[in-house]
């Protein structure tokens, strides 16, 4: 057996594409150790599925590196977050901090939306005052939005705290106040009425980026605006956890973003090793079943070989598609349950394929004179005929693996994807639902699938590499 | 074995295979609540209907309620809703194979019938002009290429050919037809996005038919692209594999010409297990049909699958699943009867 087997890998090696597929594997193993290691256990449910922690993202922004290729310059997220505030005025009884940021704004756009988000604020007797200015590169300056920390509850005791546990977002584009605001810094600066119904559909923030020009459209201003949040402390003990703000972009990071902002290279990511799980425990599972019963089937043959044949015989007559849609559908999106599914109707093929070996091999010298030294049937199933199998088991396991992979991918294109472990298949099937094709999200569709492909191909490559040893006559050709 | 028994032992497994599909089905939508909830579902509507026509007759509510209610355990009954599941089973099976597939619940079909039958006739045959043309074309296409390469072993465009057959066992099909609809309607608009007819339908017997072809001719090209590969691959090797027979080189000692060894001594031979193939290539077809048509947009049997997953249309999720099977079981017995007329020895 060894000797077979080695022979496997060496053959394996000394082929291009086993070489190839063997460094792929390696790649996509480290990868998904790396994610495994790096990423929550509970990543699908609490992470991936929770808008919140994507709200400061650009819904369907295309990749960053997208601006390397075109004249014009689309604005990418910058986000400032900070606990430590720039300045602290300490006063009589108000105490002043600062927090400034420096926005460099370089794109032929506006920001396509500003947010402030607080957090972890405590006072102790009258709420603290947050105001929020920007200072413009012409020099004018604009106070956007002033928010006052709710005031404390009846009954409540000091300190107050606010906003500890979820920290308070404030969508700045899309406020009233800031609106209202900016429209009256229009009217004073540049003597420019627009009404705040207009404004706030046309967005503030082309207004806040820009200047007025003639024909009543607006051209960005391009430069550094300083960002100053003040907040006002009526006490020595009030403090404020921490200060984000948002610039946010129309291209985001790496590989861009969905409709929810979610970061698809976070999600992409995250599909290594469930792909790899999916595939190598189905076709490992698949493989012993369909080997031992093949093996049981050949080598006792009678009624124990007529009714695992007449078994195989059905479920492989099954169509598997529209059995693995239907049964998934009632039983519910359950990644184990796909699986199982993938194993009960895939193991027939290999049993058939291994009987038929197991026929020729049991007429052996090899297993014939066990028998009469008197080996036990099992005995000479597990150490006589299944190791001259083994290689050829191998291999058919390698070219299960992509096709329990491709069907999951198949089954979360078609909305029926354990939604607790986000697959390429269902960030696929979630970019196709929202008209990705229609609207040229590329880099939400593209991706999902190329890499569903480079992770089938792997074993694929692998298989290719170990066909001359499984199938000695193709060799005699070349 | 004579032929005829050998036909009748396939005829029966398959089917078992029918019958094992639809036991499957209906067991596990028994087991798990779902049958009892469908049921529950038409019981409850046929109430409310039955509630509103009477409500026009008895004034008193009370008078009402108690007919109502007496309506409805009528109806329970008649339904066996008063049993468990499994009393029911028999009459399902019985009644889904003499094909009376009951009613939608919310799927409709495009003429406004909600029998199940009727949405289904109506679908069927857009389905199977996908299927088949694409079968066909990507059948041809493996047969000439596989030939070819099987001449040619070793050669650059041999390998060049297997590494493609064996990347397309690796690309999702309906991954491949995304790509083609981003690219050939989205960015250069040859195509249409999906459907089977513009809107409005243009008129005049031709006039359709072109533009039905013109709505199919990305689907089928999708099918074909996701089949002919391992089409051709398989050709190759099983044409390779005759090639070096014993009776190959005893032809060719006898000094007949190539062309006549490859027609009549390889191919002959290596015919059935060519067409074993292309039964193996037809469930693919059918479950390629399923993603294929969801892209697309096409309005056959897979794409009101999908559409009945989503609408939780349980007797159509049903009735579907069984006509799959029945679909693939039927043309797998007319591969069977081709089998025994294409391969001499097993007639024998």
């Amino acid at each position: 057996m060894e000797e077979r087997t080695r022979n496997l890998f060496k053959e394996l090696l000394s082929s291009g594409s086993g070489k190839v597929g063997i460094a792929f594997i390696i790649a996509l193993i480290i990868i998904s150790l790396g994610v495994i290691i790096i990423y929550p256990p509970d990543f699908g449910l609490k992470y991936w599925s929770n808008p919140v922690l994507w709200a400061d993202n650009p819904r369907a922004a295309p990749p960053a590196w997208t601006n390397l290729f075109s004249s014009y310059n689309q604005a990418e997220t910058v986000i400032f977050e900070t606990n430590i505030p720039t300045e602290r005025i300490p006063g009589v009884s108000i105490t002043k901090v600062l927090y400034t940021f420096n926005l460099n704004h370089k794109a032929d756009e506006p920001p396509s939306f500003i947010s402030m988000t607080v957090g972890n604020i405590k006072y102790n007797n009258r709420p603290p005052v947050l105001i929020v200015n920007i200072e413009r590169p012409d020099g004018n300056k604009i106070e956007l939005y002033r928010l006052i920390v709710p005031g404390p509850l009846p009954n409540e005791v000091t300190p107050f705290a606010r906003f500890s546990e979820t920290p308070f977002r404030i969508q700045l584009s899309g406020n009233h106040e800031v609106v209202s605001a900016v429209s009256n810094f229009l009217k004073q600066e540049f003597d420019v009425s627009i009404s705040n119904q207009d404004l706030l559909l046309s967005g503030v923030d082309i207004a806040v980026f820009g200047t007025p020009q003639d024909d009543g459209k607006f051209d960005v201003l391009m430069g550094v605006y300083k960002i100053q949040v003040d907040a006002f402390l009526y006490n020595e003990d009030d403090s404020i956890g921490s200060v984000k703000f948002v610039a946010g972009g129309s291209v985001h990071g790496f590989m861009g973003t969905d409709t929810l902002g979610r970061d698809l290279s976070i999600g992409l990511l995250f599909g290594f090793p469930v792909a790899l799980f999916i595939g190598l425990v189905a076709s490992s599972i698949t493989t012993v079943i369909g080997t031992s019963l093949g093996i049981i089937s050949g080598y006792i043959g009678g009624k124990t070989d007529t009714s695992i044949q007449r078994a195989a015989d059905i479920f492989t007559n099954i169509p598997l598609l529209p059995i693995l849609i239907f049964l998934s559908f009632i039983v519910g999106p359950n990644l184990f349950i796909i699986i199982l599914i993938l194993i009960i109707f895939s193991w027939p093929g290999l049993t058939i394929l291994i009987r038929s070996m197991v026929l020729q091999i049991r007429s052996g010298q090899l297993v014939e004179s066990s028998i009469t030294l008197g080996a036990s049937r099992l005995r000479i199933m597990l150490r006589h005929i299944f190791p001259q199998t083994a290689p050829f088991v191998f291999a058919q396991m390698i070219f299960f693996t992509p096709s329990a992979i491709l069907a999951e991918a198949a089954l979360s294109f078609l909305g029926l994807g354990d939604p607790s472990l986000p697959t390429w298949g269902q960030i696929l099937e979630y970019g196709f639902r929202n008209g990705g094709i229609y609207v040229g999200y590329w880099w939400w569709i593209l991706p999902p699938g190329i890499l569903i492909v480079i992770t089938a191909m792997t074993f694929v490559l692998i298989a290719l590499g170990m066909e001359p040893i499984i199938n000695p006559r193709l060799k005699r050709g070349h | 074995m004579g032929a005829a028994r050998l036909l009748a032992i396939k005829g029966v497994t398959l089917f078992g295979v029918l019958l094992v599909s639809l036991l499957l089905v209906i067991v596990v939508l028994g087991a798990t609540g779902v049958s009892d909830r469908m049921m529950g579902s038409i019981v409850n509507e046929e109430v409310r209907e039955l509630r509103q026509s009477l409500a026009i007759t008895i004034r008193d509510p009370i008078e009402l309620e108690r007919v109502v209610l007496a309506e409805r355990e009528q109806l329970v009954e008649f339904y066996g809703l008063d049993n468990p599941w499994y009393t029911r089973l028999p009459d399902m099976v019985w009644r889904i194979l003499r094909l009376d597939l009951g009613s939608a619940r919310t799927l409709k079909s495009f003429s406004g019938s909600t029998r199940v039958s009727d949405i289904v006739l109506e679908r069927l045959p857009n389905t199977v002009i996908l299927v088949t043309t694409a079968l066909a074309i990507s059948s041809v296409l493996g047969l000439y290429i596989g030939v070819k390469l099987a001449t040619r072993v070793g050669t650059t465009l041999d390998r060049g050919v297997s590494y493609i057959s064996a990347a397309s066992y690796a690309l999702p099909s309906w991954w491949v037809g995304i790509i083609f609809i981003m690219i050939l309607s989205f960015q250069f608009h040859i195509f249409p996005f999906g459907g089977i007819t513009s809107a409005p339908v243009p008129s005049g017997f031709l006039n359709r038919t072109f533009d039905i072809m013109w709505h199919a001719t990305l689907p089928i090209i999708t099918l074909t692209l996701a089949s002919v590969g391992s089409w051709a691959y398989v050709v190759r090797t099983m044409v390779l594999n005759t090639a070096q027979e014993d009776f190959v080189t005893v032809a060719r000692a006898k000094g007949l010409p190539e062309n006549k060894i490859m027609n009549r001594h390889i191919i002959r031979v290596a015919a059935p297990p060519i067409v074993t193939n292309l039964v193996l290539g037809l469930t693919a077809s059918f479950g390629g049909a399923i993603l294929t048509e969801t892209v697309f947009n096409w309005p056959g049997m897979g794409r009101l699958y999908y559409d009945a997953i989503f609408a939780l249309d349980e007797n159509v999720i049903v009735a579907l699943t069984f006509i799959f099977t029945l679909l693939y079981v039927g043309a797998r017995f007319i591969l069977e009867v081709l089998y025994i007329l294409l391969d001499p020895r097993v007639r024998y």
